[in-house]
């Protein structure tokens, strides 16, 4: 119960309350048999969803629904930001910390490749954002960037540590975005164990698995890239149940049944690789979210502890993502597909 | 034994007067400060489950009256404890009898204050419990509402206790 | 028009008529060739449609696979990827060229795509989805195939059709109009210098008359004349009138008919 106080106990009772918004099985399967997106939308109207699509005019698209369904999950996160007090503001902000760096990477990408700042910042994901973000622009450089705009983000520290790469190619962009976010996560994993109590149980529980999905991810798809054993090996977070020998067999894998192979030793991910065919990894993200999500539903099991902000935003994130799949299912006419990564919370 | 600064001596030379009256403090002051506690917690969570389900809010505040009724075993207690507070003459206050008096409403009231202390906090995290819960699935206030009631025995075990202990408690008659 | 009028405003001569002759020889030839050209287009034609109809079912099913592709992409890698991806662009890695191939002396646009420089396999979603993304670009890069495909087929037909339209025109003109006015001219010449044939002949039965006549006409003045001359003769010798002397060559003439002259 460290550092819990009237508004946190508050603000945990009304993420619940949130969570019992979340769509039910009975929800989904009602969205499974729509055949047009109106009809998606009426079905969303009855939910929580209502009054952010009502007022959307008929011809209504995918990306639509997905952006309402985000602003809804946007608003009430600051809703909960607005409130907290302080070590539950600082984990709230923690939350966000992956689509800012998610964000930074998109602009300094952007500027890079010499796109209009203002036409960036709108694909930028609302959860990310922060004060100073369109200033990233000006960096022509990765010292630049440090220099004049990042030292005052909460990023900082993440990026001190590939501050020496000094050149920006392509390359090296998505290798600093796994570089950023393994120090984030390393650094939220430092934050959750220094809270102590459940919220360190809990959360430790859920990055390690964020980690580990990381790593397997990691490897699978850097198989036939140029990455090599070294690099890939850095991009691995230092805590998980894979670290750190799962780690040193990971970074040598080759081919996808090396994987399986290396995975099968760690039982609670043997369930996961158990249930692909041979030689099949498209539905590993699937059969991940659901362990996930699952993880996910367990943290509302136990009460006085953080892991319920972090485990409601995952929700929402994984929701909107089935919306997502659903409308473009029904969208597309591929209703067979429709239960093919629909991943059910409850 | 003989230094005067030694811890039987403070013990046998405070006046017994002092250790009831700390005793019956202790008892409705850390009773109550359960309560409050209980409450501070049931009420932060009852209030925050409530915008999404309102309709608990009426259910819930037995989990508040619970957590009330711990600061009330405490004020019972003080009450009891300070009729047993009667005065003697000041050439017997140091009697053994006197002292086995302010011992016990000592005692009692240590007994009685900090079993309502974590009473009145076990009522209240299964009371915010309770209220998360019922705000989830209504089926389950009732189970809850069980353990609940189990928690706040517990007060009510320091209280039986208490009240047994500070029958004790007779002072010496007047001569 | 009437057959009649759809003729060459030539002067009907034998020369023409060989000028004429040649020229229909020329028309048919050349008809024979275009409606052969024609049909060769016409079997391409055939060809291009029956592909432009399998890749457009093709089409639709790809398409529709490269569109769920992108949305496996973004549901395994969130939203953002799309906008990911495109701020990694620096040029095109899938171009297009056009050539011409030659079919039946028409020309038609090929397109051709191909790649600029090696595929490389990039990090995009390293940690999120990469498999998925790759997968999104290979769809789409066989949706883009068809794509260009489908243009150049398209594009093909379109010119095809234009060439089979102005060959066919070609054809039926030369079927209908010159080869019917050459043909016409020529039977108009032949008919002209029959004509003119018959007229010399009968001119020339005329004038045989008229020489018949003339010499009968001659031969009767002459004879006339001889018999003046006789009857004159007669007369001096006999020193007769000439009346007399006529009716007795009369006589005589009617006696003897070998004596004329």
């Amino acid at each position: 119960m460290n550092g819990w106080t009237a508004i946190t106990s508050r603000l945990n009772s009304i993420v619940r309350g949130y969570r019992s918004g979340l769509l039910t099985a009975a929800d989904y399967n009602n969205l499974c048999q729509c055949e047009t997106l109106d009809d998606i939308k009426m079905h969303l109207s009855a939910t929580e969803y209502g009054p952010y699509l009502q007022n959307e005019p008929s011809p209504l698209h995918t990306t639509t629904i997905v952006e309402k369904c985000t602003q809804k999950l946007v608003d009430e996160y600051k809703h909960m930001l607005c409130q907290a007090t302080e070590p539950l503001s600082t984990f709230l902000e923690y939350v966000t910390y992956g689509h800012m760096i998610d964000n930074v990477v998109l602009i300094v990408t952007g500027t890079l490749h010499e796109r209009d700042v203002q036409e960036l910042l709108e694909k930028c994901h609302p959860l990310g954002m922060f004060d100073s973000i369109a200033t990233l622009a000006v960096a022509q450089n990765m010292r630049e960037l440090y220099r004049l705009v990042l030292v005052d983000t909460p990023l900082a520290p993440y990026f001190s540590e590939c501050i020496t790469s000094e050149d920006l190619d392509d390359m090296n962009i998505e290798i600093m975005r796994n570089t950023l976010y393994k120090a984030y996560l390393e650094d939220f994993y430092k934050f959750c164990q220094k809270l102590g109590g459940a919220t360190a149980e809990i959360m430790s529980d859920l990055l390690a698995f964020e980690a580990d999905r990381r790593a397997v991810n990691i490897t699978i798809n850097s198989i036939g890239t140029e990455l090599t054993r070294d690099d890939r090996r850095k991009l691995y977070s230092n805590f998980g149940l894979l670290y750190p020998y799962g780690h040193e067999e990971l970074a040598v894998c080759e081919e996808i049944e090396q994987v399986r192979a290396v995975m099968e030793k760690y039982p609670p991910y043997q369930s996961i690789f158990s249930k692909l065919s041979y030689g099949e990894s498209q539905m590993l993200d699937k059969a991940f979210y659901e362990e996930e999500v699952k993880r996910l539903c367990l943290a509302f099991e136990q009460q006085f502890h953080f892991g319920v902000f972090f485990a409601y935003m995952r929700l929402r994130e994984q929701e909107i993502r089935n919306l997502m799949w659903i409308s473009e299912c029904v969208a597309q006419n591929q209703k067979s597909r429709v239960h093919d990564s629909v991943v059910f919370i409850f | 034994m003989s230094s005067s600064s030694s811890w039987s001596q403070a013990l046998v030379k405070v006046s017994p007067y002092t250790f009831a009256a700390i005793g019956i403090a202790i008892s409705i002051g850390v009773s109550v400060l359960g309560a409050a506690w209980g409450i501070y917690i049931t009420g932060s969570s009852l209030i925050g489950a409530a915008i999404k389900a309102p309709r608990i809010t009426s259910k819930n505040l037995i989990s508040v009256i619970f957590c009330e009724a711990v600061a009330i075993y405490g004020v019972i207690v003080a009450i009891i404890l300070q009729t047993k507070l009667e005065s003697v003459p000041a050439s017997m206050i140091y009697a053994a009898e006197s002292l086995r008096a302010g011992y016990a409403i000592f005692a009692s009231g240590i007994i009685v204050g900090f079993a309502n202390l974590v009473c009145g906090v076990c009522v209240g995290i299964i009371g915010s419990s309770c209220a998360l819960s019922d705000a989830q699935n209504s089926s389950l206030f009732v189970k809850i509402l069980v353990i609940e009631i189990f928690g706040s025995a517990l007060g009510l075990f320091g209280v039986i206790v208490g009240i047994i202990m500070s029958a004790q408690a007779s002072w010496p008659a007047k001569a | 028009m009437s057959g009649q009028s759809q003729r060459l405003n030539v002067v009907p001569t034998v020369t023409t008529l060989g000028v004429v002759k040649a020229r229909l020889v020329g028309a048919t030839r050349g008809h024979a060739l275009l409606k052969k050209k024609s049909d060769a287009l016409t079997v391409q034609f055939r060809q291009i449609l029956k592909k432009i109809v399998s890749t457009k079912e093709s089409m639709g099913e790809i398409m529709k696979e490269s569109s769920f592709s992108l949305t496996q992409a973004k549901y395994v890698a969130g939203d953002n990827i799309k906008h990911v991806v495109l701020e990694n662009v620096r040029n095109a890695s899938v171009k297009v060229r056009s050539k011409q191939d030659n079919v039946a002396g028409v020309k038609l646009p090929r397109f051709e795509h191909f790649t600029d420089g090696e595929p490389k396999a990039d990090l995009t979603g390293l940690a999120r989805g990469g498999q998925q993304v790759q997968a999104c670009r290979a769809a789409h890069i066989k949706a883009i195939e068809v794509l260009v495909e489908l243009a150049s087929l398209q594009t093909s037909f379109l010119t095809l059709d234009e060439a089979i339209k102005t060959t066919n025109r070609r054809v039926n003109a030369l079927e209908n109009v010159v080869k019917p006015r050459l043909e016409n001219t020529i039977s108009y010449i032949k008919g002209e210098l029959d004509e003119l044939e018959r007229e010399d002949f009968f001119r020339l039965k005329k004038i045989q008359g008229y020489k018949k006549r003339e010499i009968e006409r001659q031969m009767v003045a002459g004879k006339a004349f001889a018999e003046e001359q006789a009857v004159e003769k007669v007369a001096l010798m006999k020193g007769i009138s000439f009346n007399s002397a006529h009716n007795i060559l009369a006589v005589g003439a009617e006696k003897d008919e070998d004596i004329i002259f």
